[in-house]
């Protein structure tokens, strides 16, 4: 795991909000492929700086939740409420909320998206000069910041081809982060990597949990939900079917469902 | 002789290029069209690739040339040879652009909007410099085969290799020797075509692949 900065700034590097009033809410999420129910009444809330890991069984809805967050998916009902922002999953939002929206969520993808006709520092700053309407030179500088951030400075004049997967990854999670978001959705960010790899991405989650983000993550990283999330939740045929704190449900799940579950990623 | 054949270089070239850029701008809003969300667009886009792609390109060239170059709208030969030729390039163009698109992973559109790019900014810095990149072979394949229909010019009385060949091939009965000439200028032309546009996709390939 080179290049992984071993000093953690424990310093909160992410906004806070009023600490005990959510910072994002999902309500009464639900989705539907024609007759098929994906998604059937989800209610998430996370606080400022809360770190909660969604797992569950594939096809289970946990990804299609993720992508109706930040509208890549819209569900078939239900609402998001990020401060004050509320935005109704029925209608289709406007081009201001949809902006407003998108840079307070960040994502990062299970296949990292890389542009990869850019360089890695292009990869980082291109949304910046776009979206945030920062110079080159600004947006460089923050670029660079954010990539030893995440241990890749010395690659910023590569193109993501000459990178490997957990690099990739971990240049998706500075680009995402370049955007200054107030939450960061990560979908199954280690699902494409080999297990060396994967832990020097989920080496930069564990760190940015610890500076503060708040996280939402689709993970079957079962170490990771126990020991960096505060939260665990257990999703099954598109519903919630257990959550609470991450070693409680973990170790003791109380459904038939959950049990049989996570036996089976135990067992393996 | 062979300079008399050379002389018709030039204007084999302005055809094939006219036309080509003509067709390689015009493919962009088509193929737009062609996958618009909006019925009445896709079907026009769809319309215009299916008309355009069926009809011979001698009988469109003819068709601008002797129809409307007849009084309706006073055209050159040049002219009507490249809107022609151009028009049909649009159609296929538009084609290799549908084609390259589904070639980009959706992944590249997801985190586009995720990251909240404005879709100027998705299209013409995410979407089309991959687009071109795909689109490099067939559009340069299609390229040479340009170069080779622009004879069709020639039928109409641009003075072109195939143009001067004839003429020169009735007036000195040497047939073979001319037209074995111009065939051998169109290969010179055809081959660093082909060489270039490999010497691109190689360039580029070797930036997105290991």
């Amino acid at each position: 795991m080179n290049h992984i900065p071993d000093t953690v700034n424990l310093s909160r590097m992410h906004p806070v909000g009023e600490p005990d009033k959510p910072i994002l809410r999902l309500e009464a999420i639900r989705k539907k492929f024609g007759e098929h129910v994906v998604l059937d009444d989800v209610n998430i809330s996370l606080k400022s700086g809360e770190v909660v890991a969604i797992i569950g069984p594939s096809g289970s809805g946990k990804s299609t939740l993720l992508r109706c967050v930040n509208m890549l998916g819209p569900a078939t009902s239900g609402r998001v409420v990020i401060g004050d922002l509320v935005i109704d999953e029925a209608v289709p939002p406007t081009a201001q909320q949809l902006t407003q929206l998108r840079r307070s969520v960040g994502m990062v993808f299970q296949s990292f998206n890389l542009f990869p006709h850019m360089s890695v520092l292009r990869n980082v700053s291109l949304p910046q000069e776009r979206v945030l309407g920062r110079s080159r030179k600004d947006a460089n500088k923050r670029s660079l910041e954010l990539l030893a951030r995440v241990g890749l400075e010395d690659k910023a004049d590569q193109y993501p081809a000459r990178c490997s997967g957990g690099q990739q990854q971990r240049i998706a999670i500075a680009r995402a982060l370049a955007l200054e978001p107030q939450i960061m959705l990560f979908d199954e960010p280690t699902s494409a990597l080999d297990p060396e790899l994967g832990l020097e991405v989920l080496a930069v989650m564990q760190e940015l949990a610890r500076s503060g983000m708040t996280m939402l993550v689709v993970t079957h990283e079962m170490n990771f939900a126990e020991t960096v999330s505060d939260r665990v939740i257990i999703m099954a045929d598109g519903k919630i079917i257990e959550e609470g704190a991450s070693r409680e449900v973990i170790r003791n799940p109380t459904s038939d469902r959950a049990k049989r579950f996570l036996k089976a990623v135990k067992d393996r | 002789m062979i300079h008399g054949v050379a002389l018709g270089i030039p204007w084999t070239l302005a055809v094939t290029a006219a036309a080509f850029l003509i067709g390689a701008a015009l493919g962009l809003p088509l193929c737009a069209m062609r996958m618009s969300k909006l019925p009445p667009l896709r079907f026009i886009g769809l319309a215009y690739i299916i008309l355009f792609r069926s009809i011979p390109p001698l009988l469109l060239v003819f068709f601008f040339f002797f129809g409307l170059g007849s009084g309706f709208l006073p055209i050159s030969a040049f002219q009507g040879a490249v809107l022609g030729l151009g028009l049909i390039t649009a159609a296929n163009m538009a084609e290799i652009y549908r084609g390259a698109l589904s070639a980009i992973h959706f992944g590249q559109w997801d985190a586009s909007e995720a990251l909240a790019l404005p879709s100027y900014s998705t299209y013409i810095d995410i979407i089309a410099p991959q687009l071109i990149r795909v689109s490099l072979p067939s559009a340069a394949s299609y390229a040479v085969g340009l170069l080779k229909e622009s004879a069709i010019a020639s039928t109409i009385g641009v003075t072109d290799i195939s143009f001067n060949a004839n003429y020169i091939a009735k007036s000195t009965y040497q047939g073979l020797t001319v037209f074995g000439i111009a065939a051998l200028f169109y290969i010179m032309i055809s081959l660093p075509i082909a060489a270039l546009a490999r010497f691109a996709d190689q360039k580029l390939r070797a930036r997105v692949a290991l």
